[in-house]
């Protein structure tokens, strides 16, 4: 029987190092050791109730009558077993619950932790949502496992343990003969199994051309259908799921005979009728007594019961262990070095020697940079996208350590400063707005949250937008995204309040390909001028105009300075920077003759 | 549930068929369990003459059951492939259809694993779980009419059970759910906060937040740990109940069964006869618990699979009423248009904007003054509330969707590229394009520079949706499409935005090119990019606040003036850190 709830994403490629799921639940390892314990308890209490019946029988057929006194004691020996199962079976359902929930909490932490201190790059290559599936999803499909799967095995293996070893004392040889369709059917389920993993793989594969084909399908529709190619997406889908469906049915179809034969073996009517006949046969020969026989009747089910029990447990087990391996390769994933000393920087200077990066160890994104920053210095880092301007800026934040020389801020490399220390001397101010679903107050004092209240509206006047948050329906307190809608560029100011609060000596500023709207672009600018006053400033520039003012221009081309200066010297040299400055004066002109004498009038 | 299948599938006898198949070997299986009691009665009284005809009877019944089972198994998965493939059509064939409107963001998620595993697990329910559930009843069923023929007041005692154990199953329910809800809430929340600090984290380390700990999120998980707490501590004496209720039934039917056989009412070895087969009945009851969550998520996953059958589609011409538009330039021009998004809340109200063939419009304003919207009723997205938006004179409405498609080309801020090379997604525009063709495409929406730079040139990957390339390339690849494809109508909503200001100049000229013959609707930030439309359309909370010509805007001296002297005054600044620059 092939399971048809397979995890669409079951990985094909070799698990890089990971954590391991015995590592992940050894917190609560002895909890659960004493829940499984204390579900034996209970899988060999519930088995006195039956062994009652087959005393009652005894007792009936007892020579010279049954004695009633006798016959109560045994129905309440049967309801006190039934009273201590019951409290063993829910004691140990509540620890696993129980501990299941904290570790669950455990790991969210730990795995919150570890992806915070993972390199930015981290998250480039896992998306928003595929965090939320491995804290929240992932996490919880272990809860199978922890909460029901071990204490499930521990049932199945221990009743039908006990189960037998009191009908091998009762009489060996008709428990043995009970034996017999329980071996053929395992060995029917061993055989149907032969060629499972082969077949599972082909099955994986087709599902995952499913789901390829649904998410492209998806996602894709409203472009296919503009290009009236609606119809070829749908094929391709269609196809691939008939693909699927038509590979399964080959699959079980096949199995089908030896399937059912394995079922058929292991279902209690086989056990039943193998325990009739041969009883019968026994009794008749004076082998077994017919009192004896009942204890057959109500415990020969004990062993092939727990089959499918443990059948359902195994398919959690696998999940579990699936979802704990992805938790387990996160939190293996190498994190930036923290100094185990720190060292505090003399200066705010800042000094790249021979530094190169590369994200995939492979292409190389910078090579050999060499730049040294003074305190108080503009510059502007130019050139076409792909030239490594970002990645560069990046590096100064530490959202990566690079992959060859040492940045260096007031000559302590970037690794051995504290983190809190370095990212209270470097602020960032993003291209794209990045706010939280909290209260406007609480996003401006993201870096300081100790700030009060009026140095907070402070910072939002000099950024442009005290009066606006004023005019929101709970002011300073208003949650974004839910009281407070911003617009894009309301949003931009609310950031560089938040850069003005954190006052950061050094400030990395990715400057805007694009103003999110148009009316408050000028905003804007009033709102960075007053951010920059007095700091040491790299600037990502996408229009050269804005930084002619820079103390020094750094031109990268394909992951390499190939000029510095100021924009004078620059322009002088005759090199790449005056090319792309003309080439901006040509595109400004050619604006500009597009507008000739539309002069505003005053 | 059942029957939420029997709906879904289009031809429901095969499901029907096999449903009866289970019944029937339920029924097979409580009869061979029934057969235990004249074998054990028998053999009780020493008469083991008749155990032994019993057993061969039950041995008969076990070689039918074998035999049912196999059929009804085949039957099962015959079932289950017709449910799936007519599942995969049913749900293909509705995407394929739905308004383009319908498709944003948080839509498309869902609808992917909809779409895939979704149809698995119901798939799952025929092949799998029909069995252990109308067994579940079927068996018992039987066992409790074969009881009443042995004894009436056991079968009466067992019956009494029941309802005890259905309320206590309900009472459960009932519990759970309750706590269920806040520990759905609380499970969103923390999703909705690990979005947020995969999407934040940038800021979250610049602002030194991921040191301490992200108080934030941490509350989150803490809440969802709470919640799981409470849900635990609300369900666990419901389900104590649920067992116990179970138990305290069968010990009172073992109390029952020592008294009627005390007071001698009954033969020994029928009571114990009649005790063996009440262990039977609860077994498979259990079973069933073991499955229930997986049919619960193969029913959610129907839910879902129901709603989205039932979302309404724009209404196709009838093709005797059916209009072509006509080959050449084509105007558009919308007519005292009134829509919204939901019933609520209108963002279109009366908008009236002729757009004459070959000319260019631009749409200006405010985010949220409604311009993407009317670009996309243009392209029927959606379908009007009020009003019309009218091609060459002719209602939307009134052309087939997909001639409609043919003549309109759109550029989106948000661009989807397939997984394929560069040139295969070209070619979605245009399957026969020339290389020819290609390389002039490429030249002017700057194809050209990016073409060279990533290795394999018109080979290269794009990755999955085109993250290979960034926001600019991406960008710059479907304007080319879009160029490709030719159409007489073209649609640029933030085409640009992405894209660096030395290739968007550069494209700004290629987009120039196609004024003439073209008719063109763009929305854009960046002021300089519109002033040589033909026409301006400053839209304001979804009317039309001001229209005309740059000039004659400016000199109207109105919103898109004060636009325009705020772009004046931020085009000369500079950055510097200039104390006392």
């Amino acid at each position: 029987m092939p399971d048809t709830n397979t995890p669409a994403d079951a990985q094909a490629e070799i698990p890089p190092p990971s954590i391991g799921l015995g590592e992940l639940i050894r917190p609560i390892r002895s909890k659960l050791i004493l829940a499984c314990l204390m579900q034996a308890v209970a899988s060999i209490a519930g088995l006195v109730p039956l062994i009652a019946i087959a005393e009652l029988a005894k007792e009936l057929f007892a020579d010279g009558g049954a004695d009633d006194g006798r016959l109560w004691t045994i129905a309440i020996v049967a309801a006190v077993a039934f009273v201590v199962r019951l409290a063993f079976y829910l004691g140990a359902l509540s620890v696993t619950h129980y501990a299941d929930n904290d570790l669950q909490l455990e790991i969210r932490r730990q795995l919150a932790d570890h992806m915070g201190s993972v390199p930015l790059g981290w998250f480039d290559d896992h998306d928003s949502g595929e965090i939320k599936k491995l804290v929240v999803d992932d996490v919880g499909a272990m809860h199978p496992l922890v909460a029901h799967a071990l204490t499930d095995i521990t049932s199945a293996v221990v009743t039908p343990i006990a189960a037998m070893t009191y009908l091998f004392i009762v009489d060996w040889q008709l428990a043995l003969i009970v034996l017999i369709p329980f071996a053929i059917g395992i060995f029917l389920y061993g055989k149907q199994f032969s060629g499972y993993g082969e077949n599972m793989a082909k099955y994986n594969e087709a599902l995952e051309e499913v789901n390829v084909g649904a998410v492209e399908f998806v996602q894709g529709i409203s472009v296919v259908k503009t290009f009236g190619q609606a119809g070829r997406a749908h094929r391709r889908f269609i196809d691939a799921a008939f693909r699927l469906v038509d590979y399964f049915w080959d699959w079980v179809s096949g199995l089908l005979r030896v399937s059912s034969a394995a079922e058929v073996a292991l279902s209690p009517l086989t056990t039943l009728a193998v325990i009739a006949g041969t009883g019968s046969w026994f009794v008749s020969n004076d082998w077994i007594s017919a009192t004896d026989l009942v204890v057959f009747f109500v415990l020969g089910l004990a062993l092939t019961a727990p089959i499918l029990t443990l059948g359902y447990a195994m398919d959690e087990v696998q999940q579990a262990s699936r979802a704990a391996g992805r938790i387990g390769t996160v939190l293996a994933e190498p994190v930036l070095p923290e100094a185990a000393d720190p060292a505090v920087p003399a200066d705010n200077s800042i000094s790249l020697d021979g530094v190169g990066f590369s994200y995939d160890g492979e292409r190389d994104v910078l090579r050999d940079i060499e730049l040294r920053i003074e305190p108080g210095t503009l510059t502007a880092l130019v050139g076409p996208s792909g030239s490594g301007k970002s990645t560069l800026a990046k590096l100064l934040c530490r959202f990566w350590d690079p992959t060859a020389g040492a940045v260096r801020l007031g000559e302590v490399e970037l690794p051995d400063i504290a983190r809190d220390e370095l990212y209270r001397r470097v602020g960032f101010v993003f291209q794209e707005v990045q706010l939280l679903r909290a209260s406007v107050a609480d996003n401006i004092a993201l870096g300081r949250p100790d700030a009060n209240r009026s140095e907070i509206e402070q910072v939002a006047r000099l950024a442009q937008i005290h009066d606006r948050i004023e005019q929101l329906p709970d002011g300073y307190d208003s949650i974004v995204g839910e009281g407070a809608l911003l617009s894009g560029g309301e949003a931009q100011r609310v950031s560089i309040a938040r850069a003005l609060l954190a006052d950061p000596p050094i400030l990395v500023f990715d400057e805007a390909t694009s103003f999110a709207d148009p009316e408050s672009e000028a905003a804007i600018q009033d709102a960075l001028s007053n951010l920059t006053i007095g700091r040491t400033l790299i600037v990502i520039a996408h229009r050269l105009s804005t930084i002619v003012d820079a103390d020094r221009i750094v031109v990268l081309r394909d992951g390499q300075i190939v000029e510095t200066g100021t924009h004078d010297e620059l322009v002088d040299l005759g090199g790449e920077y005056s090319r792309q400055w003309s080439a901006d004066q040509r595109a400004s002109r050619a604006r500009d003759a597009l507008v000739e004498g539309s002069e505003v009038p005053a | 549930m059942i029957k939420r299948l029997l709906t879904v599938v289009a031809d429901d006898t095969p499901l029907r068929r096999c449903i009866v198949w289970w019944v029937v070997a339920g029924v097979l299986q409580g009869l061979g369990f029934v057969l235990l009691v004249p074998v054990l009665s028998a053999l009780l009284d020493g008469d083991t003459g008749t155990a032994a005809w019993w057993s061969l009877a039950m041995v008969g019944v076990l070689v039918v059951y074998a035999a049912v089972r196999y059929v009804a198994q085949l039957a099962s998965y015959r079932a289950a492939i017709g449910l799936s493939k007519g599942l995969f059509q049913k749900l293909g064939d509705k995407v394929a259809v739905l308004p383009l409107g319908w498709f944003h963001g948080d839509r498309v998620g869902p609808l992917g694993r909809l779409t895939s595993k979704g149809v698995i697990d119901v798939m799952g329910v025929p092949a799998h779980m029909l069995r252990p559930i109308i067994t579940a009843f079927v068996t018992p069923a039987t066992l409790l009419v074969a009881l009443v023929f042995f004894d009436w007041r056991l079968a009466l005692a067992t019956l009494a059970a029941v309802p005890f154990a259905f309320a206590a199953f309900r009472w459960t329910q009932s519990l759970v759910r309750k706590a269920d809800g806040a520990h759905h809430d609380a499970a969103a929340e923390a999703g909705s906060r690990l979005v947020e600090f995969g999407q934040t984290q940038a800021v979250l380390r610049a602002y030194g937040r991921n040191v301490d700990g992200n108080q934030i999120l941490d509350d989150a998980l803490s809440g969802y740990r709470d919640a799981g707490r409470n849900l635990l501590t609300t369900a666990v004496p419901g389900l104590a109940g649920f067992v116990t209720v179970i138990q305290m039934a069968f010990t009172a039917l073992l109390f029952v069964g020592v008294a009627i056989a005390t007071g001698g009412s009954l033969d020994a070895p029928e009571l114990i006869a009649i005790l063996v087969l009440i262990v039977r009945f609860v077994e498979p009851l259990l079973v069933a618990a073991d499955i229930g969550g997986a049919m619960k998520m193969a029913d959610a996953t129907l839910d879902r699979a129901d709603r989205l059958l039932n979302e309404p589609l724009l209404p196709e011409p009838a093709t005797d009423d059916q209009r072509t538009l006509a080959s050449g330039s084509l105007s558009v021009d919308l007519d005292a248009v009134g829509f919204g998004y939901d019933d609520e809340r209108r963002v279109i109200h009366d908008l009236s904007l002729d757009v004459p063939a070959g000319s260019m419009t631009a749409l200006v304003g405010p985010s949220g003054s409604g311009k993407t919207t009317v670009a996309r009723l243009v392209a029927r997205f959606w379908d009007v509330d009020e009003g019309a938006v009218r091609v060459d004179g002719t209602d939307v409405r009134d052309v087939p969707t997909e001639h409609l498609m043919s003549k309109v080309s759109i550029v989106f801020q948000e661009t989807y590229l397939f997984a394929g090379t560069i040139a295969d997604n070209l070619r979605l525009a245009k399957p026969d394009a020339t290389g020819d063709e290609l390389a002039e495409v490429a030249r002017l929406a700057r194809l050209d520079e990016m073409l060279e730079r990533l290795p394999g040139g018109w080979d290269a990957e794009v990755g999955e949706g085109g993250t290979r390339l960034s926001g600019g390339e991406r960008q710059r690849v479907s304007i080319a499409r879009a160029l490709l494809k030719d159409a007489p109508i073209v649609l640029l909503d933030e085409a640009t935005a992405a894209i660096d200001p030395l290739n968007e100049v550069a494209i700004q000229n290629a987009i120039d090119t196609l004024r003439g013959d073209r008719t063109i609707i763009v929305i854009a930030h960046r002021l300089q990019t519109v002033v040589g439309a033909d026409q301006i359309v400053v839209l304001d909370d979804g009317r039309v606040g001001e229209r005309g010509t740059h000039d004659e805007l400016l000199e109207h001296g109105g919103r898109y003036a004060d636009f325009w002297r705020e772009r004046e005054r931020a085009v000369g600044w500079r950055i510097s850190s200039g104390v006392g620059r």
